[in-house]
């Protein structure tokens, strides 16, 4: 269709009739008009199906030209699911159908529908899980069955992320109501967030008969423009409300997250399906969506159409219909005794033809089913019931206006509630959250005048519960409220069928009345039985009609019911607007990239990103026997900024220490470090470190890499509760720090520029001392973990790489060489050191880890105390032991079982060949009878191999320790 | 000009720096991002939208019991409630996190003694103290100090804050200790020649991944990384 054959302006608001815009669908090139969603332009080119039904694989085309159904589901390049009806078209825009077998016009599966009996509601459940194990094979069937679109998973990426918005009041939907109660709260001085769908504000006054809508809506739109704090959100869509007003709004790629006082919602209603026999068929429309698409497109809808209605708005899509050179057939109403409107009298005397009393009885396919031809109508003889005098008229259009059901379901997500009116036959927002007004025909306005009246009240209402300031309320609306547009059963079910209650899914009315008959009578388990309302339009376009039915059905009466609960998203949201742009802090010591310049592979502890081993991937093994070696023999530097730093300073730091861990501190010698085990409350390993004093009332406290802020928490949550004087700092970014180990690590250390006296007599193991390493400002600890002569050196953190350069330099002549975090659980593993969280769980006990010499037994009090002492006084159920394998032995991994008989006894912990001892080592969990030195238990391998480990005292090296404190 | 690593004390991100073209001078005892070989340019990018590392510019940081009286008693003007700051007539910003904790950011001249001297006098009082005197906290190497400035820095910190950093919702002076893309961080805002200027301090450890996700962030506003040079042209 070329320009030239688009209806005249001012038809077409959003079209540039200047620039068209080339695209395919199907394969086939088509050419629209820049400003013409896909939906608009396949319209304006005759094309009127877009996809197929989920199910039976029917023809479906447009129904709301709004967004607000699922038959305009198409693929767009690589976006699934994407709705024709809101998506722009650009130039090579490629789009395709979904739920096709084949193609759009042969879809091979299209004779499912001739099964459909065969697949009644909840037939799935049924049919599929007889005989046993058939559910694999339907399981596969039915999944490539399954429609809707198709991920490319290797599409580039595109770049979507979230951003925070904030505003006193945030106002949904951008139509007369939406628009006023944004003018009206901006002029109380509220800041406003309007948040609209459509690329211009205006809503229904763009497209509906309106007399000068546009005008007036640009005339809004221009005045809500001169306030500066107010934002317009166009081609927005709000996807969730949730507690305290926080909405999320779609934009293109960004989620916003937007943070009101208050809400008004002006989202507006959408009209209803009426239930007749081939309801579905393309071209059988919304009266709303014809008019927009001539309104808002230019495009003629159809050629000669018949109009069912039931209130004025029918009369004003015909009468819309006929000024765009649309033959009007017939307009049927299904009231006998409609009331008198402007819009009725108008019709009349267009000499439309006018038929009271009369429904659309069956919609009548044309060839091959892919566009209405004609409707059979009738006149209505009761509730659902036609009088059996059917007439045929031929049409290919068949426009729907029976009335409307709010779309309330934003209001719902944040405790708001829809139920039934019998008076208005329409569901009503009955119940609000808290800071939220509705207006507009979410709140049952129909006219004009009415919507914006109570817009200006909604946003001064809003402006009022955001705190801002208040002027002069404006005056009420004039007309009473609410009107009923809604006829309360356009409902026909027809013997034959395919009378769609959903689209989506391809329910009909014998569903619903099956669903009931099977006993799942209220409305939540007719939709989950059905799947009602369970497609991607979320009842929108079907609610209405099934909460009539049901119950109708049940017998329950219709008054104040419910619709099934409304769970955000309001519509379908892309997982790459939820992923985003995702942030994952990752921390990075001052010696990392020293690290990367030395080879290392890089592992990920917590946060941080530490070394395991240098050497390429290959050489993992060989890596680290190395490095294990050279701290044995020569001197091994190793980065361990990673670790917690808490400086616990004040009065009361002993008694503060003492109450957090389970040894003594109130004795510790100023210059002394010492062994910390902290526990929970029920007396379960939780952290360990060391406790350096650096006087009377500072304590420097290391902790886990993995446990710094947990322990922190715990300290602050503690002192809280104690009050004690004790400030507590988390240092742990602040300091960096590498610990020097080997043999040869004093000369080293020897070698540089020093205050501090590293002589073992000055400085003996388990000291601590402050000073200048070259200038660096350092605390330098003698600890052991690695069981041989070693310093931690700390520094601040921005001394951390010189501090690193500075030592491997002075280390060169002596062989220096980093090692990781590999080689240092090797090395403490030779030594019978556990590490928190490996050889522990979550329910490990210090005795259980035979570390009750780490317990304080005459402290009065420490956390977990009560427990570990009821724990003591229990017989141990497992207890952790040192064993030995032989060299030839198959190296047990972590977790692999320790069994006693064909029991499960307890686990290995930690296991490496170690080169120092030249066996396996290992640390594991056993039973208690069998933990004594020169005991065997038998270990079960991940291949189900068994092998027998032989019990050993702690350590494996040096278990005098003299290595270490040389 | 001199090189970052010539120096002991090294921005925590000097290597992201220099691949963005940094070019040094020395302030204090550490060399500092001048500017990115346009600073011309770069003093109009901080008017939109710019991002600056001071890193290794001197600051503070006391906490515990009785911290505002002393650093009262040593000439600071402590601000009167948690979450303001206030301007030291020697330049320092006085930040009071809490009740008994302050964090001071000196000069932007990187004139460090100020700092250097209470840090002496904290150090000179005897143990155990004769009233209560707070603790000093490491903030120049605990936290990373960048600079976020320009009229579209809220836009900006909009994508990753949750906080409503906007001029008219984030009086200058203030305070928000929020999260920045998803990282712990203290905002402070303060204007210099008639810009908004948000000092912004976090996890010095996680200093180079939060300068990614800034400059991801900013590059829909046109926003580039700028000089120390530029944001002493502002002031």
């Amino acid at each position: 269709m070329s320009r030239t054959e688009r209806l005249p302006a001012p038809w077409g608001l959003l079209v540039d009739r200047e620039t068209e815009v080339s695209f395919r669908f199907e394969g086939r090139h088509y050419t629209g008009l820049a400003g013409d969603t896909l939906a608009s332009a396949l319209v304006a080119n005759g094309q009127h199906m877009m996809s197929r039904s989920f199910k039976y694989h029917r023809p479906r085309g447009w129904l709301t030209m709004a967004g607000l159904d699922a038959n305009t589901y198409v693929q767009v390049g690589a976006h699934p699911n994407t709705l024709a009806d809101r998506v722009p078209i650009e130039e090579g825009l490629s789009a395709a159908a979904l739920n096709v077998s084949g193609s759009l016009d042969r879809d091979r599966d299209a004779m499912l529908e001739h099964l459909g009996r065969f697949m009644p509601v909840g037939f799935y459940y049924k049919a599929f899980y007889k005989p046993k194990g058939a559910w694999k094979f339907w399981e596969k069937v039915i999944r490539a069955k399954a429609g809707l679109g198709r991920i490319h998973q290797d599409d580039h990426h595109e770049y979507h992320d979230k951003a925070y918005l904030f505003a006193d009041v945030a106002v949904i939907g951008g139509g007369p109501a939406g628009l006023s109660a944004a003018l009206e709260a901006a002029r109380q001085g509220a800041e406003v967030v309007l948040i609209d769908e459509e690329p211009v504000v205006g809503g229904w006054l763009n497209w509906g008969r309106v007399d000068d809508g546009p005008s007036e809506a640009a005339r809004l739109g221009a005045e809500l423009a001169k306030h500066e704090k107010v934002s317009v959100l166009s081609r927005a869509t709000c996807s969730g409300w949730f507690a305290d007003n926080w909405l999320a709004i779609v934009q293109d790629n960004r989620l916003f997250k937007l943070r009101a006082q208050a809400v008004v919602a002006a989202t507006g209603a959408v009209e209803q399906p009426m239930i007749f026999r081939n309801n579905d068929l393309p071209g059988v429309v919304l009266g709303s969506a014809a008019q927009r698409l001539m309104r808002l497109y230019g495009v003629k809808p159809g050629t000669r159409a018949v109009v069912a209605t039931a209130n004025p708005h029918g009369y004003a899509v015909a009468l819309d219909l006929a000024d765009a050179g649309v033959e009007v057939a017939a307009v049927a109403d299904l009231n006998h005794r409609p009331e008198s409107s402007p819009e009725r009298r108008q019709a009349r005397e267009r000499g439309l033809q006018i038929l009271d009393g009369h429904t659309v009885y069956e919609a009548l396919p044309g060839a091959g089913k892919r566009h209405v031809a004609g409707v059979m109508l009738d006149a209505v003889a009761g509730e659902g019931e036609v009088a059996g005098n059917p007439q045929r008229i031929d049409c290919d259009l068949v426009c729907m206006s029976v009335g409307y059901s709010p779309l309330g379901q934003l209001v719902c997500h944040s405790g708001g509630r829809m139920a039934y009116d019998e008076d208005l036959a329409s569901l009503v927002v009955d119940a609000l959250p808290p800071a939220a007004q509705i207006a507009g025909s979410l709140a049952g306005a129909w006219d004009l005048e009415t919507a914006m009246a109570q817009g200006r009240q909604a946003g001064f209402m809003a402006s009022g519960q955001a705190g801002v300031s208040l002027g002069e309320a404006p005056p009420a609306p004039a007309t009473a409220m609410p009107q009923r547009v809604n006829h309360p059963w356009p409902i026909f079910s027809h013997p034959k069928g395919k009378d769609f209650v959903d689209f989506d899914e391809d329910q009909t009315v014998k569903d619903v009345k099956n669903a009931v008959a099977d006993g799942f009578e209220d409305v939540e388990l007719v939709k989950r039985y059905t799947t009602v309302g369970m497609g991607p339009s979320q009842g929108r376009t079907s609610a209405l009609n099934a909460v009539r039915l049901t119950n109708k059905i049940n017998g329950r009466g219709l008054s104040g019911g419910v619709v099934t609960t409304q769970r955000p998203p309001f519509k379908p949201v892309s997982f790459a607007h939820l992923a985003g742009r995702s942030f994952d802090p990752v921390r990075y010591t001052a010696m990392h990239h020293r690290h990367i310049e030395a080879g290392a592979q890089m592992m990920v502890a917590g946060m941080w990103m530490r070394p395991a081993y240098y050497a390429p991937v290959g050489e993992r093994a060989r890596a680290i026997q190395d490095e294990a070696r050279a701290v044995r023999e020569n001197v091994g530097l190793i980065d361990v900024s990673t670790l917690g730093g808490l400086e616990v300073r004040g009065p009361d730091a002993a008694e503060f220490m003492n109450r957090m861990y389970t040894f003594a501190y109130k004795k510790q010698p100023v210059g002394r470090s010492r062994y910390v085990l902290m526990t929970d409350m029920s007396g379960a390993v939780s952290d360990d470190g060391v406790a350096c004093r650096m006087n009377e009332q500072h304590f420097y406290v290391t902790a886990t890499t993995g446990g710094a802020d947990a322990v922190y928490r715990t300290m602050l949550r503690w002192n809280a509760e104690w009050r004690l004087e004790v400030d507590i700092a988390n240092v742990s970014g602040a300091y960096a720090g590498v610990n020097i180990a080997g043999p040869k690590s004093r000369e080293v250390l020897s070698g540089l520029d020093c205050d501090i006296d590293l002589s073992a007599e000055a400085f003996p193991y388990m000291g601590v001392r402050e000073g200048r390493l070259a200038g660096i400002p350092v605390r330098m600890l003698r600890v052991g973990f690695v069981g041989e002569l070693g310093y931690e050196v700390h520094c601040p953190a921005s001394y951390g790489e010189a501090l690193w350069d500075l030592l491997m330099e002075a280390g060169q002549p002596f062989g220096i060489r980093p090692f990781g975090v590999e080689a240092q659980r090797l090395l403490r593993l030779e030594k019978g050191h556990i590490i928190i969280g490996q050889d522990t769980d979550g329910l490990t006990t210090p005795h259980e880890a035979d570390m009750a010499w780490a317990i304080g037994r005459k402290k009065p009090f420490y956390i977990g105390k009560r427990s570990v002492d009821a724990q003591a006084a229990r017989p141990l159920t497992r207890k952790l032991v040192g064993f030995t394998l032989p060299d030839t032995s198959p190296l047990p991994e972590e977790c692999h079982l320790v069994l006693r008989g064909e029991e499960i006894a307890g686990r290995v912990t930690s296991a490496v060949r170690s080169p120092a001892v030249g066996k396996i080592v290992g640390l594991a969990y056993v039973h208690p009878d069998d933990s004594e030195p020169e005991s065997t238990f038998t270990i079960k391998l991940g291949d189900g191999q068994r092998i027998e480990g032989t019990v050993v005292p702690l350590p494996f090296y040096d278990p005098e320790g003299a290595r270490q404190e040389m | 000009m001199t090189g970052p690593a010539e120096h002991p004390r090294r921005s925590f991100l000097y290597r992201t720096l220099g691949a963005a073209g940094a070019r040094w001078h020395v302030v204090d005892d550490a060399a500092v991002a001048a500017d990115y070989g346009d600073p011309d340019g770069e003093r109009e990018t901080a008017r939109r939208m710019g991002l600056a590392d001071l890193s290794p510019l001197p600051r503070t940081g006391f906490k515990g019991a009785g911290t505002p009286e002393w650093l009262s008693a040593q000439g600071i003007s402590v601000p009167d409630e948690s979450n303001r700051a206030t301007r030291q007539d020697n330049g320092i910003l006085a930040c009071r996190l809490a009740p008994a904790e302050l964090l001071l950011l000196g000069p932007l001249s990187g004139e460090g003694e100020a700092l250097a001297d209470l840090d002496e006098a904290w150090a000179k009082e005897p143990v155990p103290p004769e009233t209560p005197r707070g603790f000093p906290v490491p903030r120049r190497d605990s936290h990373a100090w960048f600079c976020v400035t320009g009229e579209r820095a809220p836009d900006m910190f909009a994508k990753v804050c949750a906080v409503d950093l906007r001029p008219a919702h984030f009086a200058e002076l203030s305070i928000a200790q929020t999260s920045v893309a998803r990282s712990a961080a203290v905002i402070v805002r303060e204007d210099l020649g008639g810009v908004s200027v948000y000092h912004l301090l976090s996890d010095s450890a996680g200093s180079a991944y939060l300068w990614d996700c800034l400059i991801d962030a900013m590059a829909e506003f046109d926003g580039h990384p700028v000089g120390h040079s530029a944001l002493l042209a502002l002031a």
